[in-house]
């Protein structure tokens, strides 16, 4: 069964042309999808919605068995815990340790009061700290996040994320601030949360390069449109400039190298 | 490639000829309008005014060098000979320590309210009507002068302690209102929504991630605040009849006229005022530090 389902969703900003128009598609659990698309085609749109940080227009979202696009309040806190997300500028408190940082994943699962007491209980701390070994954060666990490289911030975000104990991540161009180096260390770590732990990926990218090496699905947006849904190795050059548009033809690497790398 | 070209020709036939200026009359900087006519004139017919009262002042029979010479040993009486007959220095001591309790109190009514107020005030907090509301209303308190809130309070309350707390407390809530916020405005609005994804609520994130990332500023701007408030708590004693050290000058130099009671309680502010400089002016120097 589908994890995740989008059924025709659509989403207005204010004026005519829509941010996304009649989006469907499935994602099974524990599949790793990456979203492919030009700047400002509606991929951050796209997963927003997902988790309902913008509303959408029209459509349903049905996420594990439940019409997530349909809940009130309270059901939202308890669906949005269920989702993790990921960010190209990390979105952490600079001020605070790696630790407090990695808790605040597990503020949706307290009561108001306990979460604004911060009262951790010793399993969830020390669940927290588990992940952090897990993520090779243990040396800087009670450094400030201001102190951190982009590579170990974001790990502090995928460690924030995996706390909460979530179903499905989403990544919003988890990469895209980081050298070559951070990045494959990054997309390493969330080849094995998709592997090992059996989280549901849903990956928002700019290099379709390390889409192509890493994921099992890819999903093309382009002007608000899926123009192309299917498996890596099914992405034909003509395709993907389908997908970028046409006048960055020169631009596109043969699919073929995806094998070489 | 051919439009860079021409671009850079452009470049260079500007240097050439510097038709910039052409047809500007450089010698006008700062042509004669109408506001700055009006500027001249007033400053003229000020000078004026000032001149003609300076050659017309009745001195009557006051002798100019005597009235110099007598306030300078009402100085030195002042400055050199500070002692009191009324009180023991401890006892002023102890009316020192009520007027910083004054400043304290009002420093600490203002806090816990600006906090409530600086969380709605900071525009990644609260819906935009809401912010601009509270920052017109706590701008409007901040122009009206503390002292003027004391004696407006003081209609109700009577002049004395309670109108000077209640105004105190009134002008702290603007000032704090408003550093606070700003404090607040500092954490980036990614990361609020970053914690909303995970399903935290508004009061967690404040608690959480709002309060302890802004928490040195929010006590360096209180302080700052405190010891504005202790120089007030001294007006206010004498002004307002708040009690405290200020009403024991109002009283040394209005009532009994005891030039040496003076002295002894304007060493006494001044040694606190210094003591409570110091401290904010490394509080300063961290909110300076701030990157
Ligand atoms: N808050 C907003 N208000 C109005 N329009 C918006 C808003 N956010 C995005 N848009 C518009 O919606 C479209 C899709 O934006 P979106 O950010 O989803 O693109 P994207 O694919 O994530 O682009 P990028 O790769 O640059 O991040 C763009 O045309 C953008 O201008
Ligand atoms: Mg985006």
């Amino acid at each position: 069964m589908a994890l995740l389902e989008l059924k025709n969703v659509t989403k207005y900003y204010n004026n005519a042309t829509p941010a996304l128009s009649e989006v469907s598609f499935e994602v099974r659990e524990g599949e790793f999808v990456s979203v492919i698309g030009p700047s400002g085609a509606g991929k951050s749109t796209l997963l927003r919605c997902i988790n309902r940080m913008i509303e959408v227009s029209g459509g349903e979202i049905y996420f594990d068995g439940v019409i997530a696009s349909k809940l009130r309040k309270r059901d939202l806190r308890k669906l949005r815990t269920k989702i993790g997300m990921i960010f190209q500028h990390y979105n952490l408190v600079d001020r605070l340790t790696v630790l407090e940082n990695v808790l605040h994943g597990r503020l949706g699962y307290k009561s108001t009061l306990a979460g604004v007491l911060g009262r951790y209980s010793e399993e969830e701390k020390k669940q927290a700290l588990e992940i952090i070994k897990l993520l090779g954060l243990t040396d800087q666990v009670y450094k400030r996040c201001d102190q951190l490289s982009g590579g170990q911030k974001q790990r502090v975000g995928i460690a924030r994320a995996l706390v909460q104990n979530p179903k499905m991540i989403l990544c919003d161009e988890p990469i895209a601030s980081l050298d070559p180096n951070a990045s494959k260390i990054i997309m390493d770590h969330l080849r094995n949360i998709s592997r090992e732990m059996g989280i549901t990926l849903v990956v928002n990218l700019h290099q379709f390069n390390v889409a192509l090496k890493y994921s099992d699905r890819i999903i093309g947006v382009n002007k608000g449109m899926v123009v192309f849904d299917g498996a890596p190795e099914d992405l034909s050059a003509e395709q993907i400039s389908d997908i970028y548009g046409s006048e960055s033809g020169d631009l596109i690497i043969e699919p073929g190298e995806k094998n070489a790398s | 490639m051919t439009q860079i070209e021409e671009s850079i020709k452009g470049w260079g036939r500007l240097k050439e000829k510097g038709h910039i200026n052409d047809g500007m009359d450089l010698s006008a900087v700062k042509p004669l309008n109408k506001s700055s006519l009006a500027m001249r004139i007033i400053l003229l017919f000020l000078s004026v005014l000032t001149i003609y009262a300076l050659f017309t002042i009745d001195y009557k029979s006051i002798d100019v060098p005597k009235a110099f010479a007598d306030t300078i040993s009402n100085f030195k009486t002042i400055f050199l000979h500070p002692y009191s007959h009324r009180f023991s220095l401890w006892e002023a001591f102890y009316e020192v320590v009520v007027t910083i309790g004054l400043a304290f109190l009002t420093t600490l009514f203002g806090a816990v309210i600006a906090l409530l107020f600086g969380l709605l005030a900071a525009q990644n907090l609260a819906p935009k009507q809401v912010t601009n509301m509270i920052k017109a209303f706590v701008a409007f308190i901040r122009a009206v002068p503390t002292i003027l809130w004391v004696l407006i309070f003081a209609v109700a309350a009577g002049l004395g302690s309670a109108a000077a707390v209640i105004g105190m407390t009134f002008h702290s809530v603007s000032y704090l209102t408003k550093a606070y916020s700003e404090s607040f405005e500092d954490l980036d609005r990614n990361v609020l929504e970053a914690l909303t994804a995970s399903g935290a609520n508004w009061w967690q994130i404040v608690f959480q991630a709002v309060i302890p990332s802004s928490a040195t500023y929010l006590l360096s701007w209180t302080f700052l605040r405190f010891e504005i408030n202790f120089a007030n708590a001294v007006a206010m004693g004498a002004a307002a009849g708040a009690a405290g050290i200020g009403f024991d000058l109002f009283m040394a130099s209005e009532f009994y006229f005891d030039l040496r009671e003076i002295g002894l309680i304007t060493y006494l502010i001044l040694a606190f005022a210094i003591a409570l400089e110091t401290i904010s002016l490394r509080m300063k120097g961290r909110l300076h530090k701030r990157t």
